[in-house]
């Protein structure tokens, strides 16, 4: 610790020389005789052993690291680098890593690391603990879920970690033992709106971007709102390296950030204005005819019919009585007759499920009359009406809309349609607004019309949050002993919003108060809410388990979920390594191990190798990993002998019975390590068949195989990309129609005009100036390394909210001002840094800060939770509920707000 | 010649991100032994235009100064920026018992002495939406002609023969401080526990070991290169010698320094009327006063130079985008990390 008295200040040129008997050098260049001191930073460098692991912080990044280790301590961690290359030409991922995993060691060994079981003593939020032991910690939380089983029944239970990706055992553990005693498992890709609801919508996935290896192919870049070279450190040479080959890179923000400095343009676009921006494209690529004709007629829905009397596409069944409802028609230019296209859902099993179109010569354009069961009805293909939509998008209303010049976005358009391979790589900066679906569907239809969606270099790839799980299959295989089917899945946002007594803001943006979507959508089965009744009978959770995530910092709508939904839970039990605002929130605490302390598995989307976290020390303290604490639980479960009758909400009865709950969990002792869940994993994989945890130590492996959820197969010397299997070998996507489909004819899409992708403005229903942006940081992974002293030595050292000169000037603030920034919701005080960088009309602030971290509020307090209809529909071929797939997203960069310079006192 | 080797290194600027990994890298390998290490960067990375670390140091001076009994030492708060400490055992009580302080807070008071090594990260220059910034990554340039060693008056200073690196002997280091006036780029810092002045010691036991330096080999941008200035095959020769396109920082500081930098792009500014325009919103102005080759260069020469700089690098880009090939291009892209380490 440095006392700030042992600095000397005064460095003013006081001493003189000290008179002691001094050889003179008469060589210090190249000949200094005294040498021998030198072996002292050897001695520094040198080390017992070192070991390998990664972190588990939903960065994406899953960066293999090397921790050096001398006296039982990890002194230094270095990234290991050696990942095994693709192929010669592509650069290599080595080394792959970022300042904040070059400094986990601060968390393994710093005040904030979690060392005993805690039970809270005071209110929550106070502070006040008692050290317990772990045997009284689970004696405490079994009692109190058996009565609450007993009392208000398993639904009341809810389980929130988020990201199997990032540490694949240490989040089945709790998914493992919900399973087996009923309780609700919360979904977390929706909830924290990193979901892209454009892709399970148009390509039915939850999301398939190339790794970054493939950005190397592209020759057209536009990077729209995610800012990779700042948020996906590990991965941003590959962009910097693809443009120094010359390689186009298009920048479209509303800041000017460290992505915008490496582009060749940088594009200021008004925030929460994208979709008119990429529709204005989209309507000067349709005019100019710089599409690629032959692709959108086989790859997407452009020349499926839609009728002309009720917007809807033109289906088997209305054809012929008794038929499929999952068929649907083009218009066969060679005999002039509406055929059946193949590939459609209603095809699945079928020698026509396929996306070959054979003879088939389908017209894009054309109005058409068809013999229906009702009698003649006029359809026209879906291009028509797209062309007719977008043409409200030109240049000159989209310039007005955006703030970008008209020449500027056509010759963006131009190039992007010209220039093959091109890509679109979005992110949180577009997705966490409330119509992110419209933006994401604009996005994907820039890259479907000029063919690029399923080439090496091409598409529309998107980057927020660790979502994809290569070992997939094993992974849920041991989260869901009993199967997915009997596991109850929560999406959190509606959960969230529900319990936490939300008032919408939005409901004059449709034709009907918020709640009575979401009661249509509870009542249809479209979206799960537990527990069962609540709409109706006012039942609330009890009981939260959190690990591996700082659910309650990081939420929407803080304000609310304190006040209203954290009374009704008897019972919040947060698991980590370090304390942070969920634990200080918490009843009983509980330690975990570290990164350094624990066999696990990392995957991610931006690369395609898995690699493992190992017990490199052992675990500090009273700490243990994950997936011992979840075992210890359930022998404190078993010991009540408690079981029950439990029914699922399809009416499935399960028999639950706690006096075998170890054997099951263990599955009768051969999972009982960390190491042997494991295996169980790599096993149980298609990606990961025949590796060993030890082998994977050894080097990170390739993937082999990818599972039917991917949209590609992985090759030897191919980086990943998606669609693959839609473009090369002509298989059908799992959306309704097997396309991409643009065209959602489901009522309520009908409804609001948002059967095609539309341009609908940020939310702008407050009265406050400033558009309050909260993007992710360079210098934290959400919350971790928020409160970490090294990282905060070379920021200003507490929050900072940035504004432009121009506002800071209207308010009269100086940088470094001390700032109470405000709206409806809540207040936070933080401090201002003045840049140009920043447009006017706005406020950033990093995300992440933990609300210890400001003298008031944090950094979501001015935020709420803004549902959006369209996201609750369910029943419709690809938008049916599935936990991280589709539900509705809590998107937070419509919020606004004010600030004034805050006067103490 | 004595020096019968010499490294040197090469930072593409058109690649640094600005994540600092290079500084953690570095950070946590050398400097944080003690208290007294806690407000050096031996590798720091400013955002420019700014203010730099330590504050001003450009502004500074060094032993080239005619009087050099003027030269200012940087102070620790005002000059490095406080390494702030935080009561994290008040606020976050992971023993049990009870909270004093709910709130975690630096000390001293941020706003005491608005400054640290960072401060201005991001900040910038220019009216939105022609802001500008770019990332300048420092370390010890381990000079040809060494400041901090000339000024040293107990010749505890030196640079080895084999490589070239410049090293502080500890044990006769007294702590007075003149190579901290001496050098004119600051990079040698004053240790108040230890009593002694350190600096960049280019992780010479891992260069003994043919091993990168921690700032090379942890660089998530994979923007340096290092090599021997000798070796006419190795990438730095080719980026500095061959095709010209890295130079010297403040080179008429006259210390010949052994670090250079390919100087950043930037993508061009619009006009009044929101019209694309094709100049790079950095002005070549800033640049020319910053790099250069030589240091009896002039500002007119700089000026060309870093203009032809980048037509070499644009016209480079073009050829390969068009199906050609080109050195320079895949020195730049450094497919394997042998590409980036030739030592």
């Amino acid at each position: 610790m440095m006392e700030n008295k042992s600095i000397e200040n005064d460095l003013s040129d006081k001493n003189t020389l000290t008179l002691d008997l001094l050889e003179h050098v008469t060589e210090p260049i190249g000949k200094y005789p005294y040498r021998g001191w030198e072996t002292a930073y050897r001695e520094q460098w040198k080390y017992d052993y070192t070991g390998r692991t990664t972190h588990s912080v939903n960065c994406a990044g899953s960066c293999t690291w090397k921790v050096y280790v001398k006296n039982n301590i990890a002194f230094k961690e270095e990234q290991y680098a050696d990942y095994p290359d693709i192929n010669p030409i592509l650069p290599t991922y080595n080394p792959r890593g970022c300042q904040k995993g070059a400094n986990y060691k601060e968390y393994v060994y710093g005040p904030q690391r979690l060392k005993y079981p805690l039970m809270r003593v005071g209110a929550r939020g106070e502070g006040k603990w008692k050290r317990i032991s772990w045997e009284e910690a689970m004696r405490h939380i079994a009692n109190k879920i058996v009565n609450t089983i007993a009392t208000h029944g398993p639904d009341t239970i809810t389980f929130y970690s988020a990201n199997p990706a990032k540490f694949a055992i240490t989040y089945a553990g709790g998914l493992r033992l919900a399973n087996l005693i009923g309780g609700v498992v919360c979904s977390y890709y929706d909830w924290v709106s990193d979901l892209p609801p454009g892709e399970p919508m148009t390509w039915g996935v939850q999301t398939d971007s190339c790794e970054a290896a493939d950005w190397f192919h592209s020759k057209y870049i536009i990077v729209w709102g995610s800012n990779l070279l700042e948020t996906r450190i590990p991965d941003a040479h590959f962009l910097t390296e693809t443009r120094m080959r010359g390689t186009k890179i298009v920048a479209i923000f509303p800041e000017y950030n460290p992505t915008s400095i490496h582009a060749d343009i940088f594009i200021p676009v008004k925030p929460g204005t994208d979709s008119a921006l990429a529709l204005g494209m989209a309507n000067f690529i349709i005019n100019k005819g710089l599409y690629d004709e032959a692709y959108i007629k086989q790859y997407t829905d452009m020349p499926m019919l839609i009728r002309m009397d009720n917007g809807k596409f033109l289906r088997e069944s209305d054809m012929t009585s008794n038929s499929s409802q999952e068929k649907f028609y083009l218009w066969d230019q060679n005999t002039g007759k509406p055929v059946l296209a193949p590939g459609a859902q209603g095809f699945l099993g079928s020698q026509d499920w396929t996306l070959n179109l054979d003879s088939i010569k389908p017209a894009l354009e054309g109005i058409f009359t068809v013999h229906t069961n009702t009698g003649p009805v006029k359809v026209t293909p879906v291009f028509s009406l797209l062309k007719q939509k977008v043409a409200a998008y030109d240049l000159v209303t989209v310039s007005g809309i955006t703030g970008v010049e008209d020449c500027l976005i056509a010759r963006i358009a131009r190039e992007f349609a010209s220039t093959k391979p091109a890509r679109i790589i979005g992110g949180a900066g577009t997705n966490h607004y409330y119509h992110n679906d419209l933006t994401n569907r604009s996005h994907i239809l820039l890259a479907a019309l000029t063919g690029n969606v399923g080439i090496p270099g091409g598409g529309f790839d998107h980057y927020v949050g660790q979502e994809k799980i290569w070992c997939k299959e094993g992974t849920f295989d041991l989260a869901y002993p009993l199967g997915s089917t009997k596991q109850r899945f929560q999406p959190t946002t509606l959960w969230t919003f529900i319990h936490s007594h939300i008032m919408s803001d939005v409901d004059n943006l449709w034709p009907h108060p918020m709640i009575d979507y979401i009661r249509e959508s509870v009542h249809n089965g479209w979206m799960p809410l537990f527990p069962e009744g609540t709409l109706d009978s006012g039942k609330s959770p009890k009981i939260l388990f959190v690990w591996g995530s700082n659910f309650l910092n990081q939420a929407k709508g803080f304000e609310s979920i304190l006040a209203n939904l954290w009374p009704k839970l008897d019972l919040v039990v947060d698991i980590d390594y370090r304390m942070n605002t969920t634990g200080l929130y918490a009843d009983i605490i509980l330690p975990a191990a570290s990164m350094f302390e624990k066999w696990d598995i990392s995957t991610t989307d931006l690369h395609s190798y898995v690699s493992p976290f190992t017990p490199i020390i052992e675990p500090q303290m009273e700490s243990k990993t994950d997936w011992q604490i979840w075992q210890t639980l359930a022998r404190a479960l078993q010991e009540t002998k408690f079981s029950y009758h439990d029914t699922l909400p399809d009416g499935t009865p399960v028999y639950r019975d706690f006096s075998t709950l170890v054997n099951d969990f263990t599955a009768q002792g051969t999972l009982t390590s960390d190491k042997a869940a494991g295996q169980f994993i790599l096993d149980n994989s298609v990606g990961t068949r025949g590796m060993t945890m030890d082998g994977i130590n050894e080097k990170p492996r390739r993937f082999v195989a990818t599972g039917k959820e991917f949209t590609s197969d992985i090759k030897d010397g191919i980086a990943y990309y998606g669609l693959q299997r839609m473009y090369e070998l002509k298989q059908p996507l799992s959306t309704l129609t097997g396309r991409q489909q643009f065209y959602i004819d489901h009522p309520w899409f009908l409804e609001f005009g948002e059967e095609l992708p539309a341009y609908k403005p940020p939310v702008q229903e407050d009265k406050y100036p400033l558009r309050w942006i909260t993007p992710h940081s360079r210098w934290s992974i959400h919350s971790t390394w928020r409160d970490a002293k090294y990282q905060l030595r070379l920021q200003r050292g507490q929050p900072v909210v940035y504004l432009n000169p121009s506002e800071a000037t209207a308010r009269n603030l100086i940088d470094n001002d001390a700032l109470e920034i405000y709206n409806n919701y809540g207040k936070i005080l933080a401090h201002l840094c003045i840049s140009p960088r920043i447009p006017p009309g706005m406020a950033l602030m990093y995300h992440g800060w933990e609300y210890y971290s400001f003298r008031k509020g944090g950094f979501q307090s001015p935020t709420t939770i803004r549902i959006k209809p369209t996201q609750l529909v369910g029943g419709y071929g690809q938008l049916k509920f599935k936990a991280n797939y589709w539900g509705p997203t809590g998107n937070q960069k419509d919020t606004r707000v004010e600030v004034r310079k805050y006067k103490s006192g | 010649m004595a020096i019968m080797r010499q490294i040197q290194m090469v930072f593409d600027l058109n690649k640094c991100i600005g994540c600092h990994t290079c500084a953690m890298a570095c950070k946590t390998m050398w400097t944080d032994r003690d208290a007294g290490q806690m407000h050096m960067y031996w590798m720091n990375v400013e955002t420019r235009p700014g203010t730099g670390y330590p504050k001003d140091w450009e502004n500074l001076g060094g032993w080239f100064n005619a009087d050099r009994n003027t030269i200012p030492l940087p102070h620790i708060h005002e000059g490095y920026g406080t390494p702030w400490e935080y009561n994290y055992k008040e606020v976050l009580k992971t023993e049990g018992g009870d909270t004093p302080a709910p709130k975690l807070i630096p000390s001293p008071d941020p706003s005491e002495y608005p400054y640290a090594s960072n401060w201005d990260e991001d900040v910038g220059k220019g009216t939105f939406p022609n802001s500008y910034y770019f990332y300048l990554p420092r370390i010890c340039n381990h000079c040809t002609d060494p400041a901090c060693l000339e000024a040293c008056p107990r010749q505890a200073v030196y640079k080895r023969s084999e490589d070239g690196i410049v090293l502080i002997d500890p044990k006769r280091c007294r702590g007075y401080r003149y190579c901290v006036k001496g050098c004119p780029y600051k990079k040698v810092y004053y240790n108040p526990e230890e009593k002694i002045s350190q600096k960049c010691v280019f992780c010479y036991p891992r260069i003994e070991e043919r091993k990168g330096n921690f700032c090379s080999t942890q660089c998530a941008g994979r923007i340096s290169w290092i090599g021997y200035a000798d070796d006419t095959k190795s990438n730095i020769y080719k980026l500095i010698n061959t095709w010209k396109v890295a130079l010297r920082l403040h080179p008429e500081y006259k210390t010949e320094p052994n670090v250079f930098y390919i100087p950043p792009l930037s993508p061009p500014t619009y006009s009044f009327t929101s019209k694309l325009t094709d100049s790079p919103r950095i002005p070549i102005d800033m640049l020319a006063k910053m790099f250069g080759d030589t240091h009896d260069q002039n500002y007119d020469q700089r000026v060309t130079r870093i203009k032809q700089i980048f037509d070499i690098l644009q016209n480079e880009r073009n050829k390969v985008a068009s199906g050609g090939n080109s050195e320079l291009i895949d020195i730049l892209i450094s497919r394997s990390e042998a590409d980036r380490f030739q030592i």
